[in-house]
Formats: structure tokens, sequence, C-alpha cells
């Protein structure tokens, strides 16, 4: 007689038969590519059922160019990270459909593929899992239902195709463009900047005198303390821990938080006020700053630290640290300047 | 979060107000625990206080501050930047000095005015140097400069807060909720910059002008202890009364090396 035991397996085996089935059906089957990381950068981290494929890039790519994303067709993902604004779309606050304005600042896609979290909150943990996102958000592209859009691209001359040679069927749905768009976003990856030529590349000429000072000041935990939370590793930086902490922006005058951040994932007390540790690649190119667009130039982002930050009650410690001469906010902010990467090739707008 | 308190009761204002048929006197039988009774000064009888602060001693020659390591501070503040901590004129007038009731007020509630007190950050300069409120007195924060500042009010007494704020940001209204004498404030970014709020809990306070002069009015006949506070020279006091209708004067000297 079998044992419960058994019974419960063959019960649970076709849902699994069910579940892998389906998955290995959208994942990627061409032969994968190796997504080479720039000079200060450290391997791409891709998930296995998602292998990027030359194919699966394109296809990202165009989708990422593609306004029929967005409700009325006005919009494309690239309406908020714009290749001209190095993936932002240098605006305080996004603008979705008909003009509606959201409550954050769009973030740099440059590097988003090293983040264990998404979002200023943190409230995606995969490339793939944050994309649904914006499509369906009604200050962003605005799509109630998903299938209104997945039949846009189905009417296509070309998506079909382009599914089929991706995925080996031409079938559309979600799950497929969900990990396309991830795989051209692993592909957006910027390094070799002055720093990591500096840094990691062994040209000491490759920062300016108070460029170097300034990177003395970000590293100091008595100075700056900046690389506690924008982290600067042995082989290579990607300037943030991916964890969350209140640093006192976006707290109101009589001490209330305009944005709870990412206390709206995780409901614990002392995480109100707290966002996702940005990176600070190309950060010169990327004003406005904060989740709240507020902070206007990277002087006045400085000017926010020597402050020491807004007070409150779950204001990050490593906050009340940092010391700041002028002359050290001066070298910061140059520093800050050599932090400008490469565009990644093969980026923009697909040719037709 | 903080909209639904006053959400709430707007809500029981609006219900109750649907309830009403037509206006009646408004049911006061559970207010009258919580609601304070203010003290009225009767205008007919009030006094006041006048008089001098002097500072004997050779005159401190007014000590210039160098600011020129934030080169928009020096644009902005026009002429040259002179430390207030101890400002006194030729004839030995001390400014700056915070003058108030500090005993014979007790027992007496005081309706907190409905003016708000401004300190501005102007020429990265906080502008006045000594101000005074009343606990719950709207202080309006304001930033004229270019560039960003940030308010530190070491507080001992009241909370201690710090808020940063940019050029072109919006002011920032706080309170006290408790009085103290004297809540020193500062900005972590330019070290030169002090102020300094008094806190009471009545309304009797002034800050001594240029010419060393203060006076206090519409005071309420009745015996007090008057307090001083200079930021260099430290407190005094001294027990004055006050006749109806009349000015009493009361002078201070701070002695000087
Ligand atoms: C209307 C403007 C807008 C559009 C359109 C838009 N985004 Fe965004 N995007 C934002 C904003 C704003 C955020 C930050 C939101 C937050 O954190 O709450 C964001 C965040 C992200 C992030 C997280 C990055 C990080 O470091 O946390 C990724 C990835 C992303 N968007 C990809 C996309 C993709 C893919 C599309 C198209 C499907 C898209 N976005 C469309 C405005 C937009
Ligand atoms: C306690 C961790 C922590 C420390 C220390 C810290 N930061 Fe940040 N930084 C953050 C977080 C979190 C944000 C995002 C906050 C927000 O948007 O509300 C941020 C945002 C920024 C931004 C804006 C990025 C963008 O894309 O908008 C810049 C620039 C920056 N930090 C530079 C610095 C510098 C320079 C220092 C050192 C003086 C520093 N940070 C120290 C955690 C930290």
């Amino acid at each position: 007689m079998p044992s419960p035991r058994t019974l419960t397996c063959l019960a649970i085996l076709p849902l699994l038969l069910a579940g892998c089935r389906s998955r290995t059906q959208d994942n990627p089957v061409g032969k994968p590519i190796a997504i080479k990381a720039p000079l200060g950068l450290p391997p791409v981290p891709v998930p296995a059922d998602n292998p990027a494929t030359a194919d699966s890039v394109e296809l990202g790519r165009r989708l990422f160019y593609d306004k029929r994303l967005s409700s009325d067709n006005s919009l494309a993902c690239a309406h908020c990270h714009d290749p001209k604004f190095y993936f932002t779309d240098g605006l305080r606050l996004s603008k979705g459909v008909n003009d509606q304005l959201g409550v954050r600042n769009a973030p740099t896609l440059l590097n988003s593929a090293y983040m264990p979290f998404q979002f200023w909150d943190g409230r995606a943990i995969s490339l793939e899992q944050q994309s649904v996102g914006p499509i369906a958000n009604p200050v962003e592209m605005n799509n109630a239902k998903h299938e209104i859009f997945l039949d846009k691209l189905k009417d296509d001359a070309e998506y079909p195709k382009m599914f089929r040679k991706v995925y080996g069927s031409k079938e559309i749905n979600l799950v497929r463009v969900e990990k396309a768009l991830a795989n051209f976003e692993r592909t957006l990856l910027s390094g070799n900047s002055a720093f990591d030529r500096f840094q990691y590349g062994g040209d000491q000429t490759a920062l300016t005198p108070a460029q170097i000072r300034g990177l003395a000041v970000f590293l100091n935990p008595a100075g700056g303390n900046c690389a506690s939370c924008h982290t600067i590793g042995p082989k290579d930086a990607i300037f943030t821990d991916g964890k969350f902490h209140n640093i006192g922006q976006g707290v109101s005058g009589d001490g209330d938080f305009t944005d709870i951040g990412r206390y709206h994932e995780t409901k614990v007390e002392t995480d109100k006020g707290a966002f996702k540790t940005p990176t600070l690649r190309n950060i010169a190119q990327t004003a406005p700053y904060m989740h709240d667009g507020s902070i206007r130039t990277l002087a006045a982002v400085v000017d926010f630290y020597a402050g020491q930050g807004n007070s409150n009650p779950y204001l990050d410690p490593e906050i009340r640290k940092i010391h700041l001469s002028p002359q050290d906010r001066l070298d910061l902010v140059e520093f800050l300047n050599a932090l400008t990467g490469d565009l990644p090739p093969n980026s923009g707008p697909p040719a037709k | 979060m903080r909209l639904k308190p006053s959400f709430a009761l707007v809500l029981i204002a609006a219900s109750l107000a649907g309830c009403k048929s037509k206006p009646t006197e408004p049911v006061v039988t559970t207010e009258t625990s919580s609601a304070p009774v203010f003290y009225h000064v009767d205008a007919a009888t009030a006094g006041s206080i006048s008089g001098t602060l002097k500072y004997t001693g050779k005159r401190p020659t007014p000590k210039l501050i160098d600011i020129s390591q934030d080169p928009t501070c020096v644009k902005a503040h026009k002429g040259k930047a002179y430390d207030e901590s101890l400002v006194v004129d030729s004839k030995g007038d001390l400014a700056n000095a915070f003058v108030y009731i500090r005993k014979g007020l007790e027992g007496k509630v005081f309706e907190v005015p409905t003016t708000t007190v401004t300190l501005d950050q102007s020429g990265c300069w906080f502008r006045p140097h000594v101000v005074g409120l009343m606990v719950g007195q709207q202080l309006i924060i304001t930033n004229s400069d270019p560039v960003t500042h940030n308010i530190h009010s070491v507080a001992q007494i009241n909370r201690e807060w710090n808020h940063s704020m940019g050029p072109g940001d919006a002011p920032l209204q706080r309170k006290f909720t408790k009085p103290e004498i004297m809540v020193p404030v500062k900005c972590n970014i330019h070290d030169w910059m002090h102020s300094f709020i008094g806190v009471t809990d009545n309304p009797y306070f002034a800050v001594s002008k240029d010419d060393g002069t203060f006076k206090i009015e519409n005071l309420p006949p009745g015996t007090y202890t008057l307090g001083v506070w200079h930021e260099k020279l430290g407190v005094q006091e001294q027990t004055i009364s006050v006749s109806p209708k009349s000015d009493t004067p009361a002078n201070f000297t701070y002695k000087g090396e």
C-alpha cells in the first residue's frame, strides 16, 4: 500500500510538471551570449530561467522603445528612461500617460542589473518582476489589463516572428515580454569611468588631484562616510550596498514622511522613510536627485549630507558620522563628476 | 497617518452639523475640562517695563568673520560679516540681550499669538540673531540664499532637530512645546551661523536693540522677577514691581574687562 507521502508526491507531480513545462517554454532557446562587464563592474548576474540570447536582447530592445506598451500608444519605457539622459527622464517626477505626474523620480537603468532590489522601495526583486509594474501603473503606461497591449503586439507583423525566434514558438505572453525586457536591461552596463581607470585600471593620471582628494573624503568613515552605503569594492564598484536607509530625505517641516518608502513593503516601523541606496555611477548626468527629485545639483546633495540630513526618529546612524569641511565638499563634487562612464553599445532605439 | 485624525475631526464636525436642524449653542459639557481659560489683561490697569542694557569696560572691537570658504556666501552677504555675539555701541549700549518675565505670572495661561515669528537665512546669516516667541507660536524659517543651509536647533528641553533647506525650498514651520531660555540654533554647514531663540510661556519678552533699550508692554500690575540672558555675558535678574498704568524702569549692567 502506498504511504501517504508517496500519495502526496504523486498528487504534486503533475503540478510540478505543468510548472516546469510552462517555464521552459518561456525561456529563451538560442545560444546564450556572454554579457561583458566593462572596467569597474562585476560579472552580470543572470537568472537560470532567463539566459540572455542575442535574439532575446534584441527583442527586449524593441519592446523597450515601443510606444504600444502604453494604453494610448503615447509612450515607451524610454520615455522615462531615455538614453539621452543616461536612462532617466531628467525630470523631478516622471510624467506618464496623459501627462499624469508620478510621485517618484525615475532612476537610471544603467547598471540596474546589479541591484538586488528594484524600485526606490525595493518592491520588485528582479528585473523580470519589475517590468510589469510600469506597464500596468495608471500614472505610467496605464494598462489596466495586460491583454490589451499583448494583443497589439500580436497584431504586429514582426513581433510573432521575433518571439518565435527567441522562445521557439510565436506565443506572446506577459512572462515572455518581461524576460525580453529584462535581458535588454541586463546589457545596459556603464563602467570605464575616470574613476574606474584610476582605481581598477592602474591609470594614476585618470583623476585630477581634487578628485583624488574627493575619493579619500568619500571613503573616510570620519569624513564623507559615503562608501558605508555607496559601496566601493576591491575589484569593482556598484556604489550601492543594495540596502535601504533613512537619510532624512523627504521629511516634511513638521517631521512627517512625505513618502514612507521601504515601510510600504515591510511594514517595519523603522523602515519608514528608508529608500534603496542608488548607484552613483553617471550621477553627474542624472539630475535631479533623490527619490523625490527634490535636490537639483550635486553641490546641493553634498551640502545636504554636510548638514547631516533631516532629523527624524529613524535617521540612519551613519548619517550622523558625516563631517565635511568646505574643501571636502568641493572635492567630493569633483569626485562625483568622475563617475560618468561609457554608454553601452546597441542601447539606443533599434533600426526599424 | 497624519491626515487621519484631522480628517476624522472634520467628519465628526460634519456629522454633528448634519444632525442639528438649526444652529444651537455649542455643547460645552465635554469641552470645559480641556479648553484652557486664558488670562485676560485689563487694558485699563496694565503697565509696562522699559530700560536699557549697558556694558561697562572697554568697548569690544567688532570681530570680522571669515566666510570666504563659501564664495556664494561672500556674494550673498553684501558687505563684511561681523560677529554678533557681543554688540556694544560707542556709548556702552548692549544689543541682543533677551529680557523676559521669569517669575510672577504663575497660574496665568496666556493665549498663543496668532502672529508668526520669522527666522531668515540670508547672506549666510541668521536674521535676527536673537528672537523670542511663545510656546506653541508658529516659527517660520526661510532661506533667502542661493545655497543650501541647515537649521540645527540644539534644544535641551524641547526636541532637538536638524533640517536641510535648499535654495528656494518652501519655508519651514516649527513650534516649540516647552519654555526654554535659550534654544541655540546653528547651521551644520556654515559654522559661523548662530541664532538664539527664547521660548516663553507668556507674551512678555523683548530683545535689546542696538541702542540697548527694550520695552515690555501690556503687563498686569504685580511683582515680577525680570530675567536677562546674554549669549556671552550670562544671565541676570531683578525683582520689579509694576504699578497700574505706569511705566517702570529696569536697567541692567554687565561688567566687561
Ligand atoms: C512614466 C514614466 C515611466 C515609464 C513609462 C517607465 N518607467 Fe521605469 N521607472 C519610473 C519611475 C518613476 C521609477 C521609480 C519608481 C519607484 O521606485 O517607485 C522607475 C523604476 C524603474 C526600474 C527600477 C530601477 C531601480 O534601480 O530601482 C526599472 C528597472 C524600470 N523602471 C524599468 C522600466 C521599464 C522596463 C519600462 C517599460 C516597460 C519602464 N520602466 C517604464 C518611470 C517610468
Ligand atoms: C546611510 C547610507 C548612506 C550614506 C552614508 C550616504 N548615502 Fe547617499 N544615498 C543613500 C540613499 C538611501 C539615497 C536615496 C535617498 C532618497 O532618495 O531618499 C542616497 C542618495 C544619494 C544621491 C542621489 C542619487 C540619485 O540618483 O538621486 C547622491 C548623489 C548621494 N547619495 C551621494 C552621497 C554622498 C556624496 C555621500 C557621502 C557624503 C553619501 N551619499 C552618503 C544612502 C547613503
